[in-house]
């Protein structure tokens, strides 16, 4: 009797706990025994043959979040038609960010073959890279380098090299509603001071990416820096840094943002805005359509610029989109630059443009008459995409983000002050930095 | 025990005896197996996870570690936060729902018409997914369009808290939510221990003039007692891993980091193995002193349970 007690409570804390580790799927990590090189770097890394894709044949994959627009399944349709020698296939994962990176890292753990190309988030990039899962690049982008607009390229840039070619790019842009604004002001001082006065500012400050990618515009172009030159010490806890932080707490206590931001994300700022219950409002390129859509009660009546410089500081965006990585286990790497090759060309780039209102890579697409006249703010998001930098580029980028949102929400919210939240952040970050 | 009694000698009662266990050992053996498979395997593994540090820049690079995960786990101050958040949500949920509860079995219990209905439309949270049951929450409790704030502007009070954007509100959400859905399942298991109880006994009680307030409390509560403490330690342990309701409803922001969240988050967002399976390990270890210290202190009502 006493015994089968003791088993019940057993398995019912084993299940408890099966729950916790198990639940994290097959993150085997090959156990402990692996102790390899120690280098630190990406050495010795797989270098892709530009020459490769001449004549390359057999059966590529592509593995990619899930195609919401339909663009790569029609690019991977008419790749087929048009080399014959060669079958690619779309692989889709779900739709959030977090579960594409749990799908990669767990078929790369594994070694698997699956997969010979990836769409990565821009911000992966040097994670993936250190863990020598992506085929260096270098000699593809040297071989085209003009084409590209200089900042997109710095989402692939890690230690030197290049890890993937931009496909889509993005980058955040200021919605303003024409009938209650003439004129946008140049600063984010009299946007804010503006919006104060009429219907506020809506943005994205729940914790999570999306309020890092928010901070970090203001504190870019405040002159703040979140690393060191070398990578490794934090240098969030700066006096540029502070006034950014201050002027979104303001922003909040002034009543230019209402209170509610800190559990924004995209869709909840879109929907504040369509609902015309707001006067500016910061998100990406892609709720532009969906704004002049049926149901919009702001339909026709706003427009976008590319952001305000910061009073004693400069302007800056923070750059978004997707890369196109060769896997290191890929089969057929051949194949796969052959892909990239066709996805990144000229022409199916401003099919992406025309058709899936893609934000272009190439310099060159934003200047095309069709493109101009099916995505009309094509001269804003060109602006806003050259002036954009990279969020940091770190192994450990996911940490340094949260110790960015985490910090920032609270001040939001409310429980901290600017002060000993950069201070945290600044810990924190350099805690994430000291990983092992 | 009665056919070792019908044996004739010793020898043969022992050789009868030692084949009657081996044949319960096999009998057993297959679940023995899957148990191992399914429970004791993940353990120990955790387990040596823990005690180990995976490079999460260099590729493929590991050492040993000793106790380091669980000193830097115990040193950092959001570990703590997420215990005392975990433990404020488990016993506010527990009491709130045990209250609900029992109110909801009384009133199942009673005969009356509509009791069919009654018990049907009770079950309906229980039967709602958890995650369903977060983001209904999150509607009802949304800044400008939920529902709360309109009845909070209806009446005139104030209507603008930002219910899941600060402390301590995102927690007191989450605690309703959760005593939302659960209360029902502690209305269930009640409800069974109510059943049980012999209704000559309270017909005694009536005939020697004891008062409704006298019968509940001198007889249903004590009688009730096993079935609510196995319902309390099903409902304290399922509280103590709290995980769904805070990812959905704010991904552990505003003072709701519980230890299951902060685990994942460690482990499965930062990628840092050794630490995160050293947090998974020491939520496993407060369940277990919890659930001993349930049986401990109330195990003698437990075992009655069982022997009845």
């Amino acid at each position: 009797m006493r015994w089968n007690r003791h088993v019940a409570v057993w398995l019912g804390c084993a299940a408890l706990l099966g729950g916790v580790v198990a639940g994290c799927g097959d993150d085997d990590d090959g156990g402990g025994t692996s102790g390899t090189t120690e280098t630190g770097s990406t050495e010795g890394a797989k270098k892709i043959d530009v020459a490769s894709m001449d004549g390359a044949k057999g059966n590529v994959t592509y593995c990619t979040g899930k195609d919401t627009s339909g663009d790569l399944i029609a690019g991977v349709k008419d790749f087929n038609a048009k080399n014959p020698g060669i079958t690619a296939k779309l692989l889709e994962f779900p739709e959030s960010a977090d579960e594409q990176r749990n799908q990669f890292i767990q078929r790369q753990r594994a070694k698997s073959a699956d997969c010979d190309l990836f769409e990565s988030d821009v911000i992966w990039t040097a994670e993936f890279a250190s863990q020598k899962w992506l085929t260096d690049m270098t000699p593809y982008i040297e071989s085209r380098k003009d084409e590209f607009i200089p900042s997109t390229l710095e989402s692939v840039n890690f230690d030197g090299k290049f890890w993937g070619v931009p496909r889509v790019t993005d980058a955040g842009l200021l919605y303003y509603r024409t009938d209650q604004v003439s004129e946008v002001p140049s600063t984010w001082q009299e946007v804010y001071a503006d919006a104060a006065k009429k219907d506020g500012i809506v943005y994205q400050g729940a914790s999570y990416e999306g309020l890092t990618v928010d901070f970090l515009e203001l504190a870019f172009a405040a002159g703040g820096k979140v690393l060191s030159d070398d990578g490794k010490k934090s240098e969030i806890n700066s006096p540029e840094n502070l006034k950014a932080l201050q002027f979104m707490a303001d922003g909040i206590k002034d009543g230019a943002a209402p209170k509610a931001v800190t559990t924004y994300m995209e869709e909840e700022a879109r929907r504040v805005f369509e609902a015309g219950r707001a006067t500016y409002e910061r998100n990406w390129p892609y709720v532009y359509a969906l704004g002049n859509m049926k149901g919009s009660k702001v339909k026709g009546k706003f427009k976008v610029t590319p952001y305000p410089e910061f009073e004693g500081g400069g302007k800056a965006a923070i750059l978004g989109g997707h890369n196109m990585v060769i896997s290191t286990y890929s089969k057929n790497p051949g194949a796969a630059l052959k892909l990239i090759d066709y996805f990144t060309s000229p022409e199916v780039m401003k099919r992406a443009a025309v058709k899936y209102s893609k934000a272009p890579i190439l310099a060159e697409t934003y200047d095309d008459a069709a493109v101009q006249k099916a995505l009309p703010f094509a001269q804003e998001l060109k602006q806003s995409v050259e002036q954009a930098k990279s969020r940091p580029v770190s192994p450990v980028y996911t940490q340094i983000s949260q110790a960015i949102y985490k910090n920032v929400n609270a001040v939001l919210s409310g429980s901290a002050d600017p002060q000993s939240a950069l201070k945290k952040a600044d810990d924190d970050i350099n805690k994430a930095l000291a990983t092992f | 025990m009665e056919a070792a009694t019908v044996q004739a000698t010793p020898a043969k009662r022992r050789s009868r005896g030692l084949s009657e266990r081996r044949l319960a050992a096999a009998m057993v053996s297959p679940s023995m197996i899957l148990i191992a498979i399914v429970a004791a395997y993940p353990i120990g593994y955790a387990i040596w996870l823990s005690l180990h540090e995976y490079s999460v820049r260099v590729a493929g690079l590991s050492r040993w570690a000793g106790l380091r995960n669980y000193t830097n786990a115990l040193q950092d101050s959001e570990f703590w936060t997420a215990v005392k958040t975990t433990f404020i949500f488990t016993g506010a949920s527990v009491v709130l729902e045990t209250l609900l509860g029992l109110a909801m079995a009384l009133a199942m219990h009673s005969a009356f018409r509509g009791q069919g209905l009654l018990r049907t439309v009770v079950l309906v949270p229980w039967a709602v997914l958890t995650v369903v049951t977060a983001i209904m929450w999150q509607t009802i409790f949304e800044p400008s369009l939920g529902f709360v704030n309109s009845l909070l502007g209806a009446v005139g009070l104030p209507n603008d808290t930002v219910w899941l954007g600060q402390e301590p509100q995102a927690l007191i959400v989450m605690i309703l939510a959760d005593t939302w859905k659960t209360a029902p399942f502690m209305a269930l298991l009640l409800l069974a221990g109510l059943q049980v109880i012999p209704g000559e006994i309270y017909e005694a009680a009536k005939v020697d003039g004891a008062t409704a307030w006298q019968r509940f409390t001198r007889i249903t509560l004590p009688l009730l007692k096993p079935a609510l403490l196995v319902a309390l330690i099903f409902r304290t342990l399922d509280a103590l891993r709290i995980f769904d309701l805070p990812f959905v409803l704010t991904k552990g922001a505003h003072g709701t980091n519980t230890l299951s969240l902060l685990s994942y988050e460690t482990f499965q967002t930062n990628r840092i193995l050794g630490l995160g399976s050293a947090l998974a390990v020491l939520t496993f270890i407060i369940v277990m002193i919890v659930s001993f210290v349930y049986i401990r202190f109330v195990g003698g009502n437990i075992r009655g349970l069982a022997e009845e």
